[in-house]
């Protein structure tokens, strides 16, 4: 098991947002997890990033427990996390926002061969390396988020909502690239409201409702499932 | 009225001015990354004026070594000021009040420290190279040009580190996002850190620079403090541009009051200035702007 989130317990203060959360990622797998707005799936993805502490449970990554060091120290095991609304530094250019991806001390020397490799990826984040982040389209800032998270060279990808806010054909080019990211080996957990989308390209998944896990399995099943279609993918 | 006067007066203010933008820039620096008003800042400046002053005096040391003697200390004291002080109160609730009356605190207690430990007397400082340059007219005391000199240099060389080096990096990501630096593998309880090791040397370097113009004394700091806010506002909180436009634009109007009006009119030009920002252009020149 590469990635394994056991019955864990998130609170915002004093209301509680994941109530007994469990999920495992296998090496190499895409693991998507499907919910509506505000069921606990981003908040999940915090706390396997150290952003949010526990109360209840563990996360282990690799056999080692991710609940037990720094937030910073995360990326350092190969994790790369991708936040919700790209979260990109806007007054920074694409190739400084790349250059804080390559933060960590084993990816500062290789630094510019790396973001060039990325950029490999999004050519058209190459075109526009010395624009400022927060000028970018959201079709732009969303490939710029994942190719920060690249840089680094991780082997498992944590990815929040990339097809928030994206026009059809930009959302199928970005699920395109996550694809081929895994085809490269690196594991990814994918939180999406886009069910459809993400079942397309996901081995497995998990449906978290108001902070419950309620459903897992193959994406074929769930793309079968009775529940999961009238609620998510308004068949 | 005199042109020869009122160029000189500029000039003056210009120099003056880029110690005001020295001051500023470390105060917005702080705010820019720790979202913070730092109110014992210009105790730091003090502390850098004491050092300088006794490590010339007592220590016979050559101008140099005592400049970057208390540049070190102030480092050193920024790093235990946020460390013991701020640090704990960092992520609590209500950090925007806690902040600033825990450096107000601090601010009281370092003045009252070298109120007591050094006595009131003003302490002065012999100018660090004699002489006057005579240049199309004018004379300019060598002090002055050392003064803009070094600050030039300064701001240059600080504004390539913040654009270029690694630390740099980490200090702006941090000031624009720090989750998303977080999870990049910056921590940014270490550029907090940091960052104020570096902005209370800036005040400490400025203070050495003004120490031979006005004189050593447990209250040398209020004015510089108060001026850099007036900076800060018209500059644009946060920024680093901002800090520098703002530090000579303040120094020159003050020159130009006193010229014009009296050198005692010169602190109601000032803040007739922040005032007329505060109601016309609250942002600033550059808006709160990010590093």
């Amino acid at each position: 098991m590469m990635l394994e989130i056991k019955n864990i317990d998130v609170f915002y203060g004093d209301a509680q947002a994941l109530w007994d959360v469990s999920l495992a990622v296998e090496e190499k797998e895409i693991v998507t997890m499907l919910g509506a707005n505000g069921a606990g799936k981003s908040t999940t993805l915090r706390a396997v990033s150290g952003l949010l502490k526990l109360n209840k449970g563990s996360i282990s990554f690799a056999g080692v427990r991710l609940d037990r060091i720094k937030p910073h120290q995360i990326i350092l095991r190969g994790i790369s996390h991708v936040p919700e609304g790209r979260r990109l530094f806007p007054s920074m250019t694409v190739m400084e926002n790349l250059m804080v991806g390559a933060y960590v001390s084993s990816a500062w020397k290789g630094r510019a061969s790396s973001a060039n490799e990325v950029m490999e990826i999004f050519p058209v984040l190459k075109e526009r390396r010395n624009q400022l982040a927060g000028t970018l389209s959201g079709g732009e800032q969303q490939m710029c988020a994942i190719a920060r998270a690249m840089v680094s060279h991780p082997n498992f990808l944590l990815l929040d909502e990339p097809s928030l806010g994206l026009a059809p054909v930009i959302v199928e080019r970005i699920f395109d690239v996550i694809q081929r990211i895994n085809q490269r080996g690196v594991t990814i957990l994918l939180v999406e409201q886009n069910a459809h989308t993400a079942l397309q390209i996901a081995h497995r998944g998990y449906v978290i409702e108001s902070g419950r896990v309620v459903t897992e399995g193959p994406a074929s099943r769930l793309l079968q499932d009775e529940h999961i279609k009238q609620a998510y993918l308004g068949l | 009225m005199n042109l020869k006067l009122i160029a000189e007066q500029l000039l003056n203010g210009i120099v003056l001015g880029s110690m005001y933008a020295l001051v500023a820039s470390g105060l917005t620096l702080i705010w820019g990354t720790m979202k913070m008003l730092n109110f014992a800042h210009g105790e730091l400046y003090m502390i850098g004026g004491y050092v300088l002053y006794f490590s010339l005096l007592l220590l016979g040391f050559h101008p140099f070594w005592g400049i970057l003697l208390a540049v070190f200390i102030a480092f050193v004291l920024g790093l235990l000021m946020e460390r013991a002080i701020l640090h704990p109160l960092l992520d609590k609730p209500e950090w925007h009040v806690s902040s600033i009356v825990a450096t107000l605190g601090v601010s009281i207690f370092l003045q009252n420290f070298a109120l007591k430990a050094w006595g009131e007397r003003f302490k002065s400082v012999p100018y660090f190279i004699e002489g006057t340059l005579d240049l199309l007219g004018f004379r300019v005391a060598y002090q002055r040009i050392l003064i803009l000199l070094v600050a030039a240099v300064v701001m240059v060389g600080f504004w390539i580190y913040v654009k270029r080096s690694r630390f740099g990096i980490a200090l702006r990501a941090t000031a624009q996002d720090r989750d998303a630096a977080t999870i990049l593998g910056i921590n940014s309880h270490r550029v907090y850190l940091i960052t104020f090791g570096i902005s209370s040397a800036l005040a400490a370097l400025a203070a050495t620079m003004l120490a031979p113009i006005f004189l050593v004394n447990p209250w040398m700091g209020i004015p510089p403090q108060l001026k850099a806010f007036i900076v800060v506002v018209l500059g644009g909180l946060g920024s680093f541009g901002g800090a520098i436009l703002g530090g000579f634009l303040l120094g020159c109007i003050e020159s130009l009051a006193t010229v014009f009006l009296s050198s005692e009119w010169k602190d109601v030009a000032a803040f007739a200035v922040l005032i007329a920002f505060l109601v016309f252009k609250p942002s600033g020149f550059f808006g709160a702007k990010e590093w």
